[in-house]
């Protein structure tokens, strides 16, 4: 008899530590909360089609990340020797952005910018946005580091954004990710109102001249002209763009066909998982809902804003030193943010609404895939001066 | 030619790999502190004081210095060889290594076979060579306790230091402000950042402008080729083209065209996708090479 209600307690006991060990034990409103945000994000990619590539793994990672466990039974992304901690390493050492940058470069042509370069300065214009971050970050009393790490947002680019944040602010890193994330599936929201705001009817209806046919000489040229040229101005710059150009060359060449398929196929993609999944389940509510989160965010939607207006006042400005039948259609400066290719479809929308014959999307691809590089290259300097 | 082009490849291959090597290697050490009279200072693990000089690895990656020379003699280089096998000359990046000069080697790896004192104030440090000097420092006669550092570490001038720092950062009582934090000192707005980071990512656009404008014209240029063939053959060229397309295509094309600018095509809900379905030959995953190959029966006919 005293040996049964010895059982009963012994089983009593381990019930009471397993419930003591589940999810609803442990559960908070934080949890609730960011549980609540990945569940849109999910919804957002599924139903509305932002950017499902990468709000789906972000979203379910946000899940992952909010599941409520005791601590130090290796489960947590920043548990050492858990499962994910080991594929977090990738966020955390910077492993995984010049991985994507080489699938980018695989994907990308940069014939609209060869073609017509000049349109290279608006991508250069549009980095406005991060340096208008940096400065209101300082304003609100961020550090220079994070500062810095917040201001990449308005390069509009997840990768760079994780690069830099990586280095410079890493206790910010899942924040400003999903910030700069967020904004670029709310480009076709924030941009348009901005660049009607700026331009003239006039303005809008401006013909470009169609692209000229660029020889595969020039193609091949690019990424290693382009490779050269900008590492040896900004060296820090070197994992991202220097991947950027030889994942391009491997495309351009033609050569190197299997390589380049693998690069803007299989690989890609398995790093975009895993980034996304790490990063959404980097955001764990103890770390994550702070009043600083809700810094980054607001200044995330100011840096895009500031961003499309450096890009478009850049054309502006541009088409007063431009010949008639040379000028620039000031709706492509949105794309210099490198928001590749929704912020050049959104140049293309909003061209069609005002004429229906005005196709910009080749237009904009230029200032686009130049985003990307003056990203990088803006990420390099922040990390040479604040690092 | 082909042989040539070997040979460069290969004198090429051999340059880099040097560079490479000694990029990270013992070339990057340095002696970075040196105590002459040790009274207060430094114990050694047999509780003892002596002379000591601690050597710093400048690079960002670990250093081995196990074979590496010490002397105080530049005509003796191979003085003391630093004994291979002993994990503690292992030095990783950044870090510090203090070696004993007390002339009793049997003390262990970091106890050196000479001494340092008022007459002996030279230090040298050799490659596992033992004829390639790394670096080296005659000591002035300084104080009691006192020590001879180098400010920065490994790369700033000797001074006298009134406080010892073995086997830590000579820049210890230095106060530390990181790059960012100086940056923001003369830049509380982050003004001047944004202006010389604008020019900087403008220029790099700008030349990258001026370059391919400039090769655009060098590859646009019309590459005049002389032919052999007569004018009216290349007439007749250009004549059979046009005549393969015949006119129904262009009629076509002109017409998509038309109903695509005047909107009048059919909106389609669906997306037609053709992908290629056929796999590519790839030998190396080929399973039939994995497999044994079955003996072919032989049949002999037997008259």
């Amino acid at each position: 008899m005293e040996q049964s209600g010895s059982f009963f307690s012994f089983l009593l006991d381990n019930l009471t530590q397993f419930l003591s060990f589940t999810g609803f034990a442990n559960f908070t409103v934080g949890h609730g909360i960011m549980i609540a945000v990945g569940l849109i994000f999910i919804y957002l990619a599924i139903a509305k089609e932002f950017e499902p590539m990468l709000l789906v793994p972000i979203g379910f990672g946000i899940i992952v990340g909010n599941i409520p466990f005791t601590p130090g039974y290796q489960i947590g992304v920043y548990e050492s020797g858990s499962v994910l901690n080991y594929l977090y390493f990738g966020v955390l050492k910077g492993l995984y952005p010049p991985l994507i940058f080489l699938g980018i470069g695989a994907m990308t042509d940069f014939s609209a910018l060869i073609s017509n370069p000049k349109l290279m300065l608006i991508g250069a214009a549009a980095q406005l946005g991060i340096f208008g971050a940096y400065m209101l970050a300082l304003l609100l009393g961020f550090s220079p580091q994070e500062a810095g790490a917040i201001g990449i947002i308005g390069g509009a680019d997840g990768p760079t954004a994780i690069f830099l944040s990586s280095k410079l602010a890493p206790d910010l890193m899942g924040a400003i990710a999903i910030s700069a994330y967020s904004y670029m599936a709310l480009v076709p929201v924030i941009q348009p109102p901005v660049m009607k705001l700026l331009t003239t009817k006039k303005e809008r209806l401006i013909r470009m001249k169609p692209p000229r046919q660029v020889t595969k000489l020039e193609k091949i040229m690019f990424p290693i002209i382009g490779m050269l040229l900008t590492t040896f101005i900004v060296p820090s710059g070197l994992p991202l763009l220097g991947m950027l150009f030889f994942g391009n060359l491997l495309k351009e060449s033609t050569v190197t066909k299997r390589l380049a398929d693998t690069a803007k196929g299989p690989l890609i993609d398995i790093v975009t998982i895993l980034i996304g999944l790490t990063v959404g389940a980097s955001t764990q509510a103890t770390t994550f809902l702070t009043p600083k989160s809700v810094g980054i965010f607001a200044l995330g939607a100011a840096s895009f804003v500031v961003a499309t207006f450096g890009g478009v006042m850049f054309v502006k400005i541009l088409n007063f030193f431009l010949k008639e039948g040379n000028k620039i259609n000031p709706l492509i400066g949105n794309a210099g943010v490198s928001a590749v290719p929704d912020s050049a479809r959104v140049s293309q929308v909003v061209g069609l609404e005002y004429d229906k014959t005005n196709h910009l999307l080749m237009h904009a691809m230029g200032p686009n895939v130049a985003g990307v590089i003056g990203s990088a290259v803006a990420a390099g300097i922040l990390l040479s001066f604040l690092a | 030619m082909k042989g040539k082009v070997r040979l460069f490849l290969g004198i090429a291959t051999v340059a880099f790999g040097f560079v490479s090597a000694s990029a990270q290697s013992v070339y990057d050490m340095r002696i970075n502190e040196v105590m002459l009279f040790n009274k207060t200072n430094y114990i050694d693990s047999y509780g003892e004081r002596s002379a000591w000089i601690e050597l710093v690895n400048t690079g960002y990656n670990s250093v081995n210095v196990a074979g590496c020379y010490l002397s105080n003699d530049i005509t003796n280089p191979r003085k003391y060889r630093i004994p291979s096998a002993d994990p503690i000359t292992l030095i990783s990046q950044q870090q510090f290594l203090v070696l004993f000069a007390d002339g009793k080697s049997t003390h262990g790896t970091l106890h050196l076979n000479f001494t340092l004192d008022s007459t002996n104030r030279f230090v040298a440090l050799f490659a596992p060579d033992g004829k390639t000097l790394i670096d080296s420092v005659t000591i002035p006669l300084i104080d009691v306790d006192k020590s001879y550092v180098r400010l920065p570490n490994g790369k700033g001038n000797w001074q006298v230091s009134e406080l010892a720092t073995p086997n830590s950062t000579n820049e210890l009582f230095e106060v530390h402000t990181s790059t960012g934090e100086k940056f923001v000192k003369f830049d509380p707005f982050g003004l001047i950042m944004a202006i010389t980071a604008m020019s900087v990512v403008f220029t790099a656009l700008l030349v990258l402008y001026r370059l391919f404008k400039f090769t655009a014209k060098l590859t646009q240029k019309p590459i005049r080729i002389k032919f052999s063939k007569p004018k009216h053959a290349e007439e007749e060229a250009a004549q059979q083209i046009k005549e393969e397309i015949p006119g129904e295509v262009f009629a076509a094309i002109s017409a998509a065209l038309y109903f695509y600018e005047t909107e009048k095509h059919d909106q389609e809900s669906t997306i037609l996708t053709i992908e290629r379905v056929s796999r590519r030959y790839s030998p190396w995953s080929s399973k039939i090479y994995g497999l044994r190959q079955i003996p072919e029966r032989v049949v002999v006919h037997r008259k």
